[in-house]
């Protein structure tokens, strides 16, 4: 595991109250009351296809603005920033990784780990690359050259898209079904990488996933049905 | 400031005027690039996509290299064709009109002309300030070749030591442009008048032997057979400008009486001032004289509109192709949205967004611009090879100042037009992208 294990900023608690994302359609999608997440938490985010989980995982990143409601990552209500604000907490806090993956086809597997680099202060660039490669290696993708990755296998995708969240050493790790195309021995690999990452910094880490062993290694589970918070408690 | 710039050589003028024409591109280029490293993943799209960028290169290139080769041919043209008139410092000829005498002495363009006399001719002749005075007969052809009738010393100045052979010696002798079909020992019957109508026969039994050729002098001249001037009067059944006594002798001094006219002389002064004087001596009720540089440059002078408008023309069409680019930009991006969207997503910043639109729209512009000025110069060269073959002028289209000045302000033009898709693509929601 690359050895940058300290968090860049300080990790934010998050507090998310009255929620509300209504569809263009006029469909409430997601609606929650109040939610804390403290510093350091492991949680898991559960709930049927369609339940509004990757809505809420969007809301907590400032993808997704409710039309009600307020999200705090520690002072900051992300909800209330502007667009470069968004985009700045992001770059500095998050690391996300895509239900879909979302990797640059044109790029291939380390330029697509560290395609933060491009944008970053030059002081960070190399460290960057250096965690970029160092978490692709850990992941099994030491060695898949330059190629481009819309040739790779999913689950060989879904490893460079951890590989990105991760290289930034962000203070909160977002991944939505992160082992979702990986076989068991992946799946428990990654997994047990996700958990001691952000036990190791201190890094809140919000999973969501179906799957058991997953959910076995968080501290706290939250159910959603139907856009509503219908369980939330230990594991 | 206005006397330093002044003293500055003209081609460092024209690099700082080339280089403030860039800046405000090249500004706006690093302002959004400023602190990051969008190359790689600009490169990376710039390739994924090369097809299409491809035909936006070529269009751009193409539309530039019209511009560039229609400034940098024009300017060929005016350049061969004064080159051409270099050598006849002041012609002079009966009154009539100025445009046809630089006609028909310069480019050979034979027209009917009033003669001037041999006292006229004596009188030029005999001026203490004139080095050379040369009666050109013209009105024979071979060939569609102009035999002009002149002497010796015209022969010299206009092409200096001979190519080969050497100067006539006998009316019955003649000396061949460079680009005449004859060698020395080849000889020919002259044909009275030009063109198809030229009469054949009309001479009877008049013949020439080729004698020497000249060295090249980039004008029509090079197409010119020169005969001595009693040759051509001779062939015409005239006097032999010299009187009955004086034997079978060519060249100055001609006997006036003896004198048959002559349509034009070119007359050459020893020092540059004294043509100037000359001119006005030799602008009397019977005589006109005129400097056919001045004259060819009156006529591109008159020009001068149709060049204003062809440059319009030029960037009218550069701008627009432009346009069709940037539009043709604005499309494109839809195939890079989702690119651009997961870079905001994971939290790039705008400007960076910025920086990477608009550096793929650089890389594309200024890929059309230099590839425009490489064709359209290209272009210039082979059509001026063609025209040099046609004409006989010296034609050598080369990029000038003109064309990198334009070209530059081309670029930085569409530089700064390159926001509008960077700033459109920035401004897209993020999420819709995202599901592509
Ligand atoms: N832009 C939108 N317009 C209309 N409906 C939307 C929009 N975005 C999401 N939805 C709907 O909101 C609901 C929640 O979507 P979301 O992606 O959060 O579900 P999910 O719990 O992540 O499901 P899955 O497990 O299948 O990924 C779905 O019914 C979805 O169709
Ligand atoms: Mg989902």
């Amino acid at each position: 595991m690359p050895d940058a294990l300290s968090v860049a900023t300080a990790v934010p608690a998050l507090r998310a109250t009255g929620i509300e994302v209504v569809a263009p359609d006029g469909r409430v999608i997601l609606s929650v009351g109040d939610i804390s997440i403290a510093p350091g938490s492991r949680v898991a985010v559960r709930g049927p296809s369609g339940a509004g989980k990757s809505t809420f995982l969007q809301v907590l990143a400032g993808l997704v603005w409710p039309q009600r409601g307020a999200v705090r990552w520690g002072g900051t209500d992300i909800a209330a920033q502007t667009e470069a604000g968004r985009a700045a907490f992001r770059r500095r806090h998050l690391g996300i990784v895509f239900q879909d993956f979302l990797l640059f086809d044109e790029l291939g597997a380390i330029g697509n780990a560290a395609i933060a680099q491009a944008f970053a202060p030059r002081a960070d660039r190399d460290g960057l690359r250096r965690d970029a490669a160092g978490w692709l290696a850990r992941l099994g993708l030491g060695d898949v050259g330059v190629r481009g990755v819309a040739s790779f296998s999913g689950g060989e995708r879904q490893r460079i898209a951890v590989a990105r969240a991760l290289a930034g050493n962000p203070a909160v790790i977002l991944a939505d079904e992160p082992t979702a195309a990986l076989d068991r021995g992946n799946a428990d690999a990654l997994a047990e990488d996700l958990v001691r990452v952000a036990a190791a910094g201190g890094r809140t880490l919000i999973v969501v996933t179906h799957d058991p062993s997953v959910v076995a290694r968080m501290d706290r589970v939250i159910d959603f049905a139907d856009g509503r918070l219908v369980a939330d408690g230990a594991v | 400031m206005g006397d330093l710039w002044q003293s500055l050589p003209v081609p460092v003028q024209d690099g700082i005027v080339t280089a403030a024409l860039l800046v405000p591109g090249l500004l706006v280029g690093l302002v959004l690039r400023r602190g990051y490293a969008p190359g790689p993943l600009v490169g990376a799209m710039l390739w994924r996509f090369r097809g299409a960028n491809a035909v936006f290169v070529l269009l751009m290139a193409a539309s530039v290299a019209v511009g560039v080769g229609l400034t940098a041919q024009e300017r060929a043209i005016r350049r061969g064709t004064a080159e051409a008139a270099a050598r006849f410092d002041l012609v002079i000829g009966a009154p009539g009109s100025e445009i046809t005498l630089m006609l028909a002495a310069v480019y050979l363009q034979a027209a009917d002309m009033p003669l001037l006399t041999g006292a006229q001719y004596a009188r030029i002749a005999a001026d203490p300030d004139v080095a050379l005075a040369a009666p050109l007969a013209f009105g024979d052809s071979h060939d569609g070749h102009p035999v002009v009738g002149s002497t010796a010393d015209f022969v010299a100045h206009l092409s200096g030591p001979l190519q080969a052979g050497r100067m006539f010696r006998t009316a019955a002798e003649a000396v061949v442009g460079a680009d005449v079909p004859l060698s020395p020992g080849d000889s020919f019957h002259p044909a009275h008048g030009h063109g198809p109508p030229a009469e054949a026969d009309a001479h009877g039994e008049a013949e020439y032997a080729v004698v020497g050729r000249m060295a090249r002098t980039h004008s029509p001249w090079d197409r010119a057979i020169i005969v001595p001037v009693e040759g051509v009067w001779q062939v015409h059944g005239l006097a032999s400008g010299h009187a009955p006594g004086a034997g079978d002798r060519i060249g100055p001094p001609f006997d006036a009486a003896y004198f048959p006219g002559t349509p034009a002389i070119l007359v050459r002064a020893d020092a540059v001032w004294a043509n100037y004087a000359l001119k006005s001596r030799y602008t009397t009720a019977d005589m006109m004289s005129i400097f056919p540089g001045t004259v060819l440059s009156q006529l591109h002078g008159l020009l001068a509109d149709v060049r204003a408008a062809m440059s319009v023309l030029a960037v009218a069409t550069q701008a627009m192709v432009a346009i069709g680019v940037l539009a043709g930009l604005v499309l494109l991006m839809r195939l890079f949205a989702r690119s651009m969207a997961l870079l905001r997503a994971i939290g790039a910043p705008v400007r960076f967004v910025l920086a990477v639109v608009w550096s793929y729209a650089a890389a594309l512009i200024a890929l059309g611009a230099v590839l425009g000025l490489i064709l359209g110069l290209g272009a210039a060269v082979a059509l001026s090879a063609v025209l040099s073959a046609r004409t006989d002028l010296r034609i050598a289209a080369g990029i000038g100042w003109t064309e990198v000045q334009m070209v530059a302000a081309f670029l930085s033009l569409a530089l700064i037009l390159a926001l509008v898709p960077a700033w459109l693509s920035a401004r897209r929601p993020i999420l819709p992208d995202l599901r592509q």
